[in-house]
Formats: structure tokens, sequence, C-alpha cells
């Protein structure tokens, strides 16, 4: 099976309250088509792990990371990240990495289509009819005209799921994307949400601690351990298969 | 480009989405600066112009000879080339200086003094055309009035003489070119061309003057030599060397040393005043605008961040609220001219009458509002530069979070 993403040895640290808060990845392998779930109590270091993972957070330590797009070039994002390309990182990010916040992120001043429409234009995409289609299937297809602050909770993410998935990315990249939504909505759009992205043949790596609706969707899920060093100075959480 | 584009198409949706939030930014400004510009439309109305008005008036840069003396052309033509002298003319005895003027609308016959002026005149400054044979007279408020006469009109101007035992009156028609301006002399003032100043000395003292066939002895053959002149600086900062140096050639004179020395402290220390207060209204402006701007980009660091997440680079994202930060400054300036702008109407139209003057108080040239353009434009470019690369800098994670 093709490997999408190799992590070894990351580590990122953070003070957070006057206590140290310190991420270990020893050793992951994710692969293509795969879709992997972290799951672990709030504060374990989830969504930083995703960060990482979706290039917007720079690891403190890092022995090798490296990013293997299904449909691109592959790309040794440690060397990046220690030579400070920016500017490289953001195109990987634009081109292959779609994401979504746990408060949907939409900005408010775009109506829901032009936030849908955002990545495909950042990234020169011709406008076709994907964005009425997904939308259609995500059931969105008649806020589209709207601005995000006049959609429900539940339509704001999907809108959310539509503009990460809008440019096709190989990795899709979800933190708690359905934590602040009922149980009902939550298994609906994320059962919505498998099906699109199995079509797409998109790799989901998201953050939950909704076990589960986890084991529902039979995610691969990655362990997280955790530990208090130093005389409860440091929390070190860590993850691994 | 599609980037910065896509950028100002970005920055202007979020500002006009938010546009009360916009509206109290630009009026944070304009309320900055509009007091400004009205500090400086009255520096620029009232003060200067006042000042100029002390500094120019030609009676504080005028140096007068005390009692008499002996200057020739010459000596005329040796100061009428010196950089620092506006203006100077010769003056006959005074006594040989005077005539009688009688209109046909006025009974009394006018003593006036004669004084001769030509092109550059401080004294007549603004006036169009100036005597220049000796047919033409300029009138002095006072004169004009008691000769019940206005411009273009022609009087008979007459000089008398004791000649051989005889009295004698000559006649000359004289048509009056401009009357002067109230505020140049109170006196009955006849300014007439240099040449007729001459020759009603010449008919004075007996001599013939043929030009306008008036009889007498003839005229001396020796050098002409006055016993005065009329001599003005050329701004008031000349005035002292000009006193010296006279004084050096034997040349007794006086001049309003001690009016010029008051008038430029005044100028000296309302300058210093005024510039005292527009630096640190320029600094408080600069202050508060960066400061709003500064806690703007702030708010904005969510938003921004999103704006990473899907794709923009760093150098992009400063751009955003540098954009925003260019409308606010456009707006609000455009509001600051409106704002002055009325109340430079209010002042020149309401209190300039109630001080009688007749020049607008309150002022500004073009070049100022660019100026206050391009000040407005430093400071909010500078501003949000400084907290777009703050928020640029900071890892998207740590703004995303509080979306």
């Amino acid at each position: 099976m093709t490997i999408v993403y190799k992590l070894k040895n990351v580590v990122k640290e953070r003070l957070i309250d006057g206590v140290g808060f310190r991420l270990v990845v020893p050793d992951i392998r994710i692969s293509a088509k795969e879709n992997i779930a972290l799951i672990g109590h709030s504060g374990c270091g989830k969504s930083t792990l995703l960060d990482i993972l979706a290039l917007i957070s720079k690891p403190d330590e890092l022995d090798q990371m490296s990013l293997h797009p299904v449909d691109g070039d592959s790309h040794d994002i440690a060397k990046l990240w220690e030579s400070d390309k920016q500017s490289k990182l953001s195109q990987i990010r634009k081109q292959h990495i779609g994401y979504v916040l746990q408060s949907g992120g939409l900005l408010p001043y775009l109506t829901v289509r032009e936030n849908i429409e955002l990545p495909r234009k950042l990234l020169n995409l011709p406008d076709d009819d994907s964005i009425s289609s997904l939308s259609k299937v995500l059931g969105i297809d008649r806020q589209l005209d709207k601005l995000p602050g006049l959609l429900s909770a539940g339509e704001r993410q999907r809108a959310s799921f539509a503009r990460a998935l809008s440019h096709r990315p190989s990795i899709l990249i979800a933190d708690e994307p359905t934590a602040a939504l009922d149980p009902i909505t939550a298994q609906k759009i994320m059962a919505v949400v498998m099906e699109v992205i199995k079509g797409l043949n998109i790799t989901l790596i998201t953050a939950s601690h909704d076990w589960a609706g986890v084991y529902k969707m039979e995610l691969r899920t990655l362990k997280q351990e955790s530990e208090v060093m130093n005389e409860g100075k440091v929390y070190q959480s860590r993850f691994s298969d | 480009m599609a980037q910065i584009s896509s950028i100002i198409r970005l920055s202007f949706r979020d500002y006009s989405h938010e546009w009360r939030m916009s509206g109290c930014f630009i009026l944070a400004l304009a309320s900055v600066l509009a007091p400004m510009m009205i500090l400086f439309g009255l520096k620029f109305g009232i003060v200067s112009a006042m000042l100029e008005q002390l500094i120019e008036n030609p009676i504080n840069r005028e140096i007068k000879p005390i009692g008499s003396g002996r200057y020739d052309d010459a000596w005329i033509d040796r100061f009428r080339n010196r950089a620092d002298v506006e203006f100077i003319i010769p003056k006959t005895r005074a006594l040989a200086a005077t005539i009688q003027l009688k209109s046909d609308n006025a009974k009394r016959i006018l003593s006036a003094e004669l004084l001769a002026t030509a092109k550059g005149d401080p004294l007549l400054a603004g006036t169009a055309s100036f005597p220049k044979d000796y047919h033409q007279v300029i009138l002095s408020q006072s004169a004009a009035k008691k000769l019940k006469v206005k411009r273009t009109e022609e009087i008979d101007a007459s000089l008398a003489r004791q000649f051989q035992g005889k009295r004698e009156r000559v006649h000359l028609p004289i048509r009056v070119i401009n009357i002067a301006d109230a505020t140049v002399t109170s006196r009955n003032v006849a300014f007439v061309s240099l040449d007729l100043l001459i020759a009603s000395e010449q008919f004075k003292d007996g001599r013939a003057v043929t030009d306008l066939s008036w009889g007498g002895d003839s005229p001396a053959a020796t050098e002409r030599i006055y016993p005065s002149f009329r001599l003005y600086a050329r701004s008031i900062y000349d005035v002292e060397k000009l006193v010296n140096e006279l004084e050096k050639e034997g040349v007794k004179v006086k001049a309003n040393v001690a009016e010029i020395a008051t008038v430029q402290s005044i100028d000296k220390n309302l300058s210093v005043i005024f510039w005292i207060i527009a630096c640190v209204g320029a600094i408080g402006f600069s202050f508060s605008l960066g400061a709003s701007l500064w806690a703007n980009v702030d708010r904005k660091r969510k938003e921004l961040s999103v704006l990473r997440l899907v794709g923009f680079k760093s150098g992009r994202i400063v751009m955003f609220p540098v954009f925003q930060s260019i409308y606010t400054a456009v707006l609000g300036w455009l509001l600051a001219v409106l704002v002055y702008l009325g109340f430079e109407y209010l002042i020149n139209f309401f209190l300039a009458p109630r001080l009688n003057l007749d020049r607008a108080l309150c002022f500004l040239l073009t070049e100022h509002f660019l100026w206050a353009l391009g000040m407005t434009f430093v400071v909010a470019i500078t501003a949000a530069i400084l907290g777009g690369a703050r928020a640029a800098g900071i890892e998207p994670s740590e703004g995303l979070r509080e979306i």
C-alpha cells in the first residue's frame, strides 16, 4: 500500500498554563486512502499533531517527515522546515491538504459559495460543476448564496467540509469536526463525508474523542499515552501505532 | 499577482462586511485629523496672514533720512541696485513738494503733499499702473474724498511762486489714474512721477520748465542733487544692516527698529508655539491611528490564520491589513477634509466679518491637503505592516483555535 505520510521522532513542546506540554510521535506511517482517527482526551495534543500534519505548525524536533501525495511529487517536509521554505510549504498545503476546523472557520464576509471556491481560485483551477455537485451531496446546495452567519451549525460544518474538499486534496484533516453538533447531525454529516472521500480517494485524518463514532466509521486509530514527568512540570503525550 | 488581487478583494469584502467597525475606524481617524487640519488652517490663515502683514508692511521696512542731505542720481542708483533694497526714490525739499488741487465736484482747493512714485513702490503695492508723465496722479484716499473724485477723472493742479516781485501761478490738467488704499496714508498726498516733482521744485525755485512751457530762469547746468529720499528694505530682516551701512556713510536715518524686533520676536515665538502644538498633535495622531490599526490587525488574527491555512503566503497576508489601513486612511482623510471645509466655511463666513477682517481667517492650500493624506498614509501603512508582520509571523495554528 502506498504511504502518504511518514513521521519519525517528531517533538513539539509548548508551555500551557505554566506546565510544559510535550508531544512525541516516535514513528507513524499513514497509507493512501487510509482513514485515521486520533483518539484521546482534551489537551492530549490531537490538534497539535493535526497542525503538524497540515504543515501549519513547525515541530521543535524532527528526524523524518515526508509527504507522498498519490497524485503528485513527494516532498521532504523535514528539509523544508529546516530551511524555512514557508512559501513551498504553503504551496504544498494549498495543493494537497484540506483542513476542517471544529468551528468551521468559514470567512464570515464571503458567501458559502465564495468560501468553497476559495481554494480552487488560489490554485487557478477552472470553474466547473464540481462545487454544485459537492454542495448537493453535502446538502448545502440551497445555502450557497448565503453568508455563513445565516447558516445552522450543521450547515456551516458541511460548508467547511465542502471548502476543504473543493480542490480535491490528497489528504483531508479534520479537527473534531462534529464536536459542536448534536450526535444525530454529527453522524449524518460524517456518513456523507465518508462517502465523498471514498469516491475521491482521499485520506482522512481526524481527531475525535467520540470512541463510538470512530469505531462505527471503522477508522484506524492512533494510540495515545500520557505521562507526567519532571515532578509534574512536564506533561508528555505520545502517539504511536 | 492572483494572490494580491484576491487579497485586495477579500480585504475590501471584509472591510465592507464589518462596516460598523470600519466606520468607527474612519470616524476615529477623522476626529484626530480634522482638528489638526483646522489648526493648520488657522495658522496659515489668520496667524500667517497677520504676521505677513506685519513683516511685509512697508512702514516697518521704511528707512527715513533725518534732516537734509545731498544725494545725487549715482548715489540713488547704487542703493537701488542693492539686493536688500526693494525701492528707493528721491525726494525734493518739503516746501517745494506741495501742490494745489481742484476738481469740478468740490468747491475747495486742496493743498496736497507731492510724493514721487514709480513701479515697485511698496506703499502702492497692488497698483497696476503708475504715473508715467506730468499729467497722471494717484491720490491718497483722503485727498480723493475731499476732492470728490474717482479714478479716470481729470482735476486741475496748480503751483504758485513769487518770481521777480510778482506772484505767478501755473495750472496743469492731471488725470487720476488710481486712488490709494486708506491704509497707505491718512494724509492728503498726490503720488506723481519724479519728473513732475522735480518740475514743481524747479518752478518754485524760479526756474523754467520747458516741457510744460513754464517760464523762468534757465535750469541749472550742474547735476541734480536731492535733499532726501524714500527707501524701503527688501524685508524687515534687512533693515538693521541697511541702517548701519547708511550711518557708516554719514547718513543719519531712523527706522522702526524696536517694532521690527517685536515683530521678529512674535514671528519666531508664534512659529515655535505652532510647531510645538503641531508636533504634539502629529505624534498623538500617529499613536492614535497606529494603535487602532494595530488593534484591528490583532482582532483579525483569526481570519488571517484561515487565509494562511487555505494557502495564502505570509507575505500576502501582511497585505490584508495594509489594504484595510489604506481604505481607512483614504476614507478617514476624506471625512476629515469634509469636516475641515465645513469649519473653514463657518469660521470665514461668520467669524471673519465680526473681526472686521477682509481676508480668510482659516484656509489651506491643496498641497496641505495632500501633505495630510501623505502623513496619514505613512502612519497607517507603517502601523498595518508592523501589525500584519506580527500576525503573519504567528503560527496559524495559534490563531485558528480562536475561530
